[in-house]
């Protein structure tokens, strides 16, 4: 059976599900225990929902055996980020401060995904309120990269990328704020989107920065992301920041012929100093294979690339201080550890979001504060947000001469695990080459090229697409045709 | 340049935001701070006069939904979570002394 978990997709799984090769109950059962073997040396879950992916998995059989016609995600187990509500099951975000929460009502993605009648196997590990680029972060556990142990799987969506790498799922939930799908994607060796922010609900996703995050797929193929994401996207009442927008059968089936046609941008600023000599090799032979395609390239620029880190790391903390105020160590938590009778409201705050929260949120909830402080507002925040309107402007002023852009992912292959634990900046530069985009609501994804020998390990390399507002069927597309080559 | 942040903004910045700091987590705390902000300079390099502000993530407007009335509550579930209450209340210490 771990032979044909290591071979199923969204796309291989439907198939046999259609044509009787295995039932959903099967499959269910031997992922939960290849979960059992694997997931001791990995720790990609926090916590697992095996009753209740049995009984979702008989019903697909039910299903099926009556003759009635179903979707590709009938049955299909999924992990699933610990920051995206599930109705009854814990949702922690990898945080102390929420250790005993249970969910009270499903996100909007879940909702989706259980009109389509998915399978979630449990609940993935994350960066403490997706405040990582590692996995380090989790106030519970390090995941380990399931290619060299020694190593992080990226973050924040570490547990998702490393359970679908280990073949510990078929596929999974992310979220992406400044890279937290797209680098585990590629760290792990699979593929990530971050979708057009607007896209996808954000209901039920437990916010970080409200204005940047969007769920999205990590999956084993581009295909199967296409799958993933036409199933969560779409218009959902419960959040206002959904543009209420649906994508076409474009997006499973896309036209070589239009993707052909496509000019690919390569970012000067992109191309520089402090890339392995693994991640640039990865890059440009995904450039040759895109070439052999029939694709035209084009060298272009953007300008205020090198501003975007900073950028982010103002406007981030300062949306992270204020989705943060609501964790008062009382109203999500059955914790009163921490809180004897007797104290004041004012003592149970400090000691409860003392002890609660990790190094990595209280820093952003500190510095968020500060720099929406009176008299350092206009030199911080509000300076930022003019930053992130000349970032937008160099990405709309050069998606005027090319459709999309290929980068690198990040500037290494996955580190060692404790090797950035202790200087924030130098982990924050992971994210060099998936937060510009992010600042300007673009949609990316992170795909596979090949792996590289590093020590003594082989560790994968990925290559980024972005894509206009709203354009996925491009970066989708053109990654479907890639891994066909 | 001495740095926007010293131990007594710092200690005033975890009152305000209602975190509890030990003597370690804030001498490691200021330091990163006081590293990161020096990273921020660079934006002051950047001339930002008459560049409108981007609040928001996708430049959307107004997104409205039907104003329609609508059973839809989940009160109890929260209710079922509170660490102490009364008459399904959560009951919390006196505010004020």
């Amino acid at each position: 059976m771990a032979t044909v978990l290591e071979n199923l997709t969204l796309k291989s799984f439907h198939e046999g599900l259609v044509n009787k090769k295995f039932s959903a109950l099967e499959i269910t059962q031997a992922v939960f225990s290849h979960i059992k073997n694997t997931d001791k040396q990995i720790g990609a879950y926090l916590s697992l929902n095996e009753n209740g992916a049995i009984k979702d998995a008989e019903k697909v059989d039910v299903a099926i055996a009556r003759g009635e016609n179903i979707g590709y995600l009938a049955g299909a187990s999924l992990a699933v980020k610990d920051n995206i509500l599930i109705d009854g099951l814990p949702a922690t975000a990898a945080s102390k401060i929420l250790e005993n929460y249970v969910a009270s009502y499903d996100a909007g993605v879940i909702k989706k995904l259980k009109s389509e009648n998915a399978v979630f196997l449990g609940k993935a590990n994350l960066d403490e309120f997706a405040m990582g680029s590692s996995t380090e972060n989790s106030g519970f556990k390090i995941t380990k990269n399931p290619h060299d142990h020694e190593r992080v799987p990226g973050g924040s969506s570490g547990g998702s990328a490393a359970a679908v790498a280990a073949h510990m799922a078929i596929a999974a939930l992310g979220s992406d704020t400044g890279g937290s799908i797209r680098l585990p994607a590629s760290f792990c060796g699979v593929v990530g989107l971050g979708p057009t922010y607007g896209s996808v609900s954000r209901s039920g996703l437990i916010a970080m920065t409200s204005s940047l995050d969007q769920i999205g797929p990590i999956t084993k193929t581009v295909e199967d992301s296409a799958i993933l994401f036409k199933a969560i996207s779409g218009g959902d009442s419960m959040d206002s920041t959904n543009a209420n927008r649906s994508y076409g059968d474009e997006l499973l089936n896309p036209n070589l012929d239009s993707i052909k046609g496509l000019t690919v941008g390569l970012p000067d600023e992109y191309f520089g100093e402090g890339i392995s000599a693994e991640v640039r090799s990865g890059v440009e032979t995904a450039i040759e294979k895109i070439k052999s395609l029939g694709l035209k390239f084009k060298k272009i620029s953007l300008p205020h690339t090198k501003y975007a880190l900073s950028c982010y790391y103002i406007i981030v903390p300062a949306e992270v201080s204020s989705n943060s105020a609501r964790y008062d160590g009382i109203r999500y938590s059955r914790n009163t550890e921490h809180a004897p009778q007797n104290t004041k409201l004012y003592d149970i705050y400090l000691k409860q979001r003392g002890v609660g929260f990790g190094p990595e949120p209280k820093r952003r909830i500190i510095l968020g504060t500060f720099v929406l402080s009176s008299g350092y507002y206009d030199s911080y925040y509000d300076k930022a947000q003019r930053v992130r309107t000349l970032i937008k402007k160099d990405f709309d002023e050069a998606f005027k001469e090319v459709d999309v852009m290929l980068t690198p992912v990040a500037p290494t292959t996955a580190f060692k695990i404790g090797e950035k634990a202790n200087d924030p900046i130098s982990m924050y530069l992971a994210d060099t080459f998936t937060i510009p985009l992010k600042l300007a609501g673009l949609p990316a994804i992170s795909i596979p090229v090949k792996q590289y020998k590093v020590g003594s390990k082989e560790l994968p390399v990925g290559f980024q697409l972005i894509g206009k507002h709203w354009r996925e069927v491009d970066i989708l597309g053109l990654g479907q045709y890639y891994e066909k080559l | 340049m001495s740095s926007p942040i010293n131990k007594k903004t710092l200690e005033h910045l975890a009152e305000l935001a209602r975190i509890k700091l030990n003597t370690q987590e804030e001498e490691k705390l200021l330091q990163d701070l006081q590293k990161i902000l020096e990273h921020f300079e660079e934006l002051k390099t950047l001339d930002t006069a008459g560049v409108e502000p981007m609040s928001g993530g996708g430049g959307l407007k107004n997104i409205f939904r039907d104003d329609a009335a609508a059973e839809n509550t989940n009160q109890r579930a929260g209710i079922e979570q509170f660490p102490d209450k009364q008459d399904d209340y959560l009951k919390v210490p006196p505010v004020f002394e």
